[in-house]
């Protein structure tokens, strides 16, 4: 009696067949899609990303730059190892290859004799060579050339800031990080990792044959 | 009625199950259960109440072992240490995910399987709800007094107008109304509903529920985690070689990360000096420089563990803090190898007592590796240094020395906060204490290790949550529908006005009304003020008004006074 | 700012004579039980209700309700056993509280009094310990325990007198008192200051609604096991295992107005421990970076509300009424102190503040 009393409401069987057919249709296709979006969301999310902050050696990636599409590489100055000022629009006109390292990164250490052997055989053509000394202490760095003989200076940069500066051209992840910069001052190419003899070879190769 | 009673077969809201869940059956008559009928039994399983309550059991003893055991992602240490301590159980637990477990897929399935029953569940609330706020109350039923709560007295007035003095009180407080149509000219009634808001609010509270399950996911695609220990004087800039731990949601690049740069200025940390809790701390303050870009204005902060600082759309926090000992190291040919603040992590013996490693891979002729601990107040108890405060009140450091190999010319990335001596000999027969100042020499002519002082660090925690946010806005909201739930409840009240039972009696007013649930209590205070209201808005309107010629004796006379006895059922 | 030591001892001297007046409401409520005026809970409420009837609705007209009982579906006509509908129905504030106290007699009346008296020496206690360390004096489990049993008296002895239960007293305070006594002799801490880590305003906010949650969650705590007592009583009555007529049972409320009594009061301290999850939420960004973390003490304030939730969720569901939803209730109770006592304590997190070594 109640029952009757209370049924005011219009009871959902008064609707027609097809209004209520297209009613669960509707919610069907909601549900679904709100499950299937929060499914691709939330196995998105597990195994996020890349994390870990220096490669590993061997997992190295080789980027060339196309001539018109290569960012241009940020002026800085900074102190080296040894003390003196150094600007990098000095090197302005040379082709210049850019080593982000550190004394305590296992992966620069690695490939630190690689780049002794491109060096001794590209300085002569007049490719220069610059390392960015990246959280790093003058002491150990110094040792560092001393110990694998590294001919060329580099730039301290302890907090990173010349770091965030190209890293705002290139996706720059870690250390070590080479850079192949052209003779108008443009990142022509870049090793994201340790270098592979042949790998910087030929990038560097490639550049210095590019324009006079 | 009461919510102790059958809600699925409620009354009050018939449009519920019967209608909106057709028995499962065979698609054609006569044929066997197709899977399209599958389907449908297993959707109206999984919306039921009954298997929302099972995967709320689920979910809550899911979260057990993700309490109990190591988590991967906040404590990795701890992980590794129930692998050396439980060899053979650890694989097994791994494989089950329970060393990462509110990451792992049945935990998932658990709140995914219960987020589709809520959403199956809610949506054909919400278009119920949006249909019957449309529709109107339902006729007024023609027994009141069989209704819950029932109040009948007597008014001059005549019934038309004592239902149409009944509607405007009703009205006032706020009841949508429903009035006789033509067909029912013959009777005098109206039907009042109010409380709508009390599903609106159940429905409101159980989709921010799921909005904040997708403010999360939305965080977790396009935010980022990051740390950085910073020592005293040190500054960095925030891109991802710089960073020690790096974290990017799915969606996220390292372009992302904010150009800002701090410098750690000075840091302070006082401890409480005497009574029952000496030794703990009493405040931190870490007082930083920070660059919103390069070449930004510098601009100084207070960072506190309850205070982050708020950059470039990241927040930094500041987590934890120790000792980095100064060592100044030369080796065989005197040259300066190693000069630098070396950050000592503390360990669980309390007071700061922190260990640390030193790693000099281009001392000559040999690399060289020191195991150490530092000692913020130390005091040798029976051989052993101790540390009895936390504050640096008389630090020393204890050094064991290696030489050989560090392992660190090719392979792996190591820890800076581990040696690995298997390719090393040891130097020094047993550990050396050094104060500051003072120098060890080591054997044979290889050099010598200085402890120069020490400087304190910082860790900074550096996030960006664009889903925060909406998670508690959506949590608000939540909060919000679950008070409203709570608090209001579904009613109807009807009046009825005729005639009789006799000419001298004027008009009987049945008042009727029923609460859908009563949680809160109280509907049958209301009910009785609404009675006593409507009774009192009767007498007022029946003095001012003429008496009818035709019964000129109704309003001479004073309406009777009588107690009523508003029923309840069943007596 | 150093802590006031003196105030600190005041403060200790007032829980003490709180815990001593508790005892003896203990001992009243129970003398009501043994000596007191036999009356059935639920019968009195009735005539509770009738006399709310009159004095409300004294100027209403009159109905003759004769005329359409006979139309009802039958209800039990014994005066012991209240009607179906108000089995569950709680009579209001209609008859002043005072009078309806004196009505139930001399030992009730000594209960209430002891306990409020209690109460006052209680919230004092909380008040001069909060002034003694110039915080809000819930900074450590001691602390803890102590507001949120103040918390549960003050709520409960609202609820009782509104409810006019007065045979639950026995039961709840005997509960604060067997609790007090434990965290007064096995937990004790001295006065003093908080770490930095909890040196907030958010303490304020996402502490004291967890103290409140608790408080007010202990009451439906001490119920459930009341009604589960009743109902296993009841059953086995119907089974000829026991025989009817029991005195106590005779004298507490049916269990329709327990269970009743119950779901309002887990109503009440739900909205809050929501609030004080989503508080702690808002600290735990501030302080740690993240604002969730399933930190063990998160995971398992989140297992609370999930247990609280399916209680809730269980009173709808056919077949999960009656005892088993008060199992989950006790469930989710159960889950609330093992977080207070054991995870807090001993499991490491970044919560460990309890104070206890």
């Amino acid at each position: 009696m109640l029952r009757a009393l209370s049924r005011g409401t219009l009871p959902a069987r008064a609707l027609p067949v097809r209004a209520r057919r297209r009613r669960r249709v509707v919610l069907a296709a909601v549900v679904l899609a709100g499950v299937l979006l929060i499914v691709v969301l939330v196995t998105s999310l597990a195994g996020s990303g890349n994390s870990g902050v220096s490669t590993v050696g061997g997992n190295a990636s080789a980027v060339v730059y196309q001539a018109g599409h290569r960012p241009l590489a940020p002026e800085f100055t900074g102190t080296t190892l040894t003390g003196s000022k150094l600007s990098f629009s000095s090197y302005r006109g040379k082709v210049v290859v850019l080593n982000f390292w550190g004394s305590w990164c296992v992966p620069c250490r690695e490939e630190a004799p690689i780049l002794a052997a491109v060096a001794e055989k590209y300085q002569p053509s007049g490719v220069s060579f610059l390392g960015v000394d990246v959280r790093d202490t003058t002491a150990s760095a110094l040792a560092f050339t001393h110990s694998f003989h590294v001919a060329y200076p580099s730039v301290i940069d302890q907090s990173s800031a010349i770091t965030l500066d190209f890293t705002a051209k290139v996706p720059i992840a870690g250390t070590p990080t080479t850079l192949v910069v052209d003779r108008t001052g443009h990142i022509a190419g870049a090793v994201f990792g340790t270098v592979t003899y042949p790998g910087l070879t030929a990038i560097v190769a490639k550049v210095t044959a590019e324009g006079g | 009625m009461t919510d102790v009673r059958a809600p699925e077969t409620d009354p009050f809201d018939p449009a519920a199950e019967p209608d909106d869940h057709p028995r499962p059956g065979p698609s054609s008559p006569g044929a066997a259960f197709g899977p399209a009928d599958w389907l449908k039994w297993g959707w109206r399983q999984l919306t039921s109440m009954r298997i929302a309550l099972i995967l709320l059991f689920l979910l809550a003893l899911a979260s057990v072992p993700g309490s109990m055991l190591p988590q991967q992602g906040s404590n990795p240490s701890g992980v590794q240490q129930y692998y050396t301590s439980h060899p053979d159980l650890a694989p097994w637990l791994d494989r089950l995910g329970l060393f990462n477990v509110f990451a792992a897929p049945w935990f998932a399935a658990i709140y995914l399987l219960l987020f589709a029953s809520l959403v199956g569940c809610v949506v054909p609330r919400t278009f119920r709800l949006a249909g019957s706020a449309r529709t109107l109350p339902p006729r007024a039923p023609r027994h009141l007094a069989r209704l819950p709560r029932s109040a009948e007295y007597t008014t001059a007035l005549p019934p038309q107008e004592a239902v149409e003095v009944a509607a405007r009180v009703l009205s006032g407080r706020g009841f949508r109304l429903r009035r006789p149509d033509d067909a029912d000219s013959s009777q005098d009634w109206v039907s009042a509903e109010k409380g709508y808001l009390r599903e609106a609010g159940n429905l409101l509270f159980h989709l921010a529920l799921l909005g904040v399950l997708v403010s999360v996911a939305l965080g977790g695609l396009f935010g980022y985690k990051a740390d950085r220990l910073l020592v005293q004087g040190q500054s960095f800039a925030d891109t991802v070689s710089a960073l020690d731990e790096w974290h990017p949601g799915r969606f996220v690049t390292a372009a992302d990360l904010g150009p800002f740069t701090i410098k750690l200025n000075r840091f302070d940390a006082s401890y409480i000096a005497s009574g029952e809790q000496r030794g703990q701390p009493s405040s931190f303050d870490a007082r930083v420089t920070y660059t919103e870009h390069p070449g930004g204005p510098a601009r100084t902060f207070d960072l506190d563990v309850n205070r982050p600082l708020s950059v470039d759309g990241a927040k930094v926090y500041l987590i934890g803090h120790g000792y980095a000992p100064e060592f100044t190291v030369t080796d065989a040919r005197g040259h300066v190898v190693y000069k630098q603040a070396t950050p000592f992590v503390a360990g669980a013996s309390g007071n700061f007592l922190s260990e640390g490693v030193v790693k000099v891979p281009d001392a000559q002729p040999e690399q060289l590796g020191f195991t150490g601990v530092f000692v913020p107040t130390a005091v040798n108890v029976g051989g052993t240094l101790e540390s009895v405060f936390p504050a640096a009140d008389n630090p020393a450091v204890s050094l064991i020395a290696y030489a050989g190999n560090l392992g660190m010319d090719s392979g792996a990335p190591q820890s800076v906060y581990e040696l690995d001596t298997s390719a090393m000999h040891r130097l020094t027969a047993s550990p050396q204490v050094l104060q500051p100042g003072q120098s060890l020499k080591l054997p044979n002519g290889r050099g010598t290790v200085t402890f120069t002082g020490y400087v304190p660090w910082v860790s900074l925690a550096i996030t960006h949550d664009p889903g925060q946010l909406p998670a508690l806005i959506c949590g608000i909201a939540s909060l919000g529908g679950l008070l409203l739930s709570f608090m209001i409840r579904r009613r109807r009240v009807f009046v009825r006005a005729r005639s009789g039972p006799s000419a001298q009696n004027g008009t009987t007013v049945q008042v009727g009304g029923l609460a859908r649930t009563d949680a809160g209590g109280g509907f049958e205070a209301e009910f009785a003020g609404l009675a006593a209201e409507l009774r009192s808005a009767h007498e007022q309107a029946a003095p001012a008004r003429p008496a009818p010629s035709a019964q000129p004796t109704r309003s001479a006379q004073p309406p009777p006074q009588q107690a009523a006895e508003p029923r309840h059922e069943g007596e | 700012m150093s802590v006031n030591v003196a105030l600190g001892h005041v403060s200790n001297a007032f829980l003490i004579a709180a815990l001593v007046i508790y005892s003896l409401s203990v001992v009243a409520f129970a003398g009501d039980f043994a000596f007191g005026r036999p009356r059935r809970a639920a019968a009195a409420a009735h005539g509770q209700q009738a006399r709310d009837r009159a004095a409300a609705l004294a100027s209403v007209g009159a109905a003759s309700a004769a005329g359409a009982a006979a139309d009802q579906a039958p209800a039990p006509a014994t005066a012991s056993a209240a009607p179906a509908d108000d089995a569950g129905t709680m009579p209001e504030l209609e008859v002043p509280a005072l009078r309806a106290i004196r009505e139930a007699g001399r030992w009730v009346v000594a209960a209430v009094v002891f306990a409020m008296l209690g109460a006052a020496a209680h919230t004092t206690a909380v008040i001069t310990r909060g002034l003694a360390v110039h915080r809000a004096p819930w900074g450590n489990m001691y602390e803890f325990i102590t507001a949120l049993t103040c918390v549960a008296v003050i709520f409960f002895l609202f609820a009782m007198i509104r409810y006019r239960v007065w045979t639950l007293g026995v039961f709840v305070m005997g509960a604060v008192v067997v609790t007090l006594g434990l965290a007064d002799t096995l937990i004790y801490t001295a006065p003093g200051d908080l770490v930095p880590a909890l040196q907030s305003y958010w303490l304020d906010i996402h502490v004291t609604a967890m103290t409140l949650a608790t408080g007010i969650f202990f009451v439906p705590a001490v119920l459930g096991f009341v009604y589960l007592w009743v109902d296993r009583y009841t059953r086995r009555v119907a089974a000829g295992q026991a025989a009817p007529g029991n005195g106590i049972v005779r004298r507490l409320p049916t269990i329709e107005q327990l269970d009743r009594l119950t779901y309002r009061t887990i109503v009440f301290g739900f909205p809050v421990w929501t609030f004080g999850v989503i508080a702690g939420a808002i600290w735990a960004d501030q302080a740690w970076g993240r604002y969730w973390g399933w930190d063990p003490v998160e995971t398992w304030a989140f297992i609370t509300w999930v247990l609280y939730a399916a209680f809730l969720h269980a009173r709808a569901t056919a077949g999960w009424r009656g005892r088993r939803a008060h199992y989950v209730q006790l469930l989710g109770f159960a889950s609330l102190i093992f977080n207070i006592l054991v995870v807090q304590v001993f499991i490491a997190g970044m919560h460990s503040y309890s104070g206890v070594s």
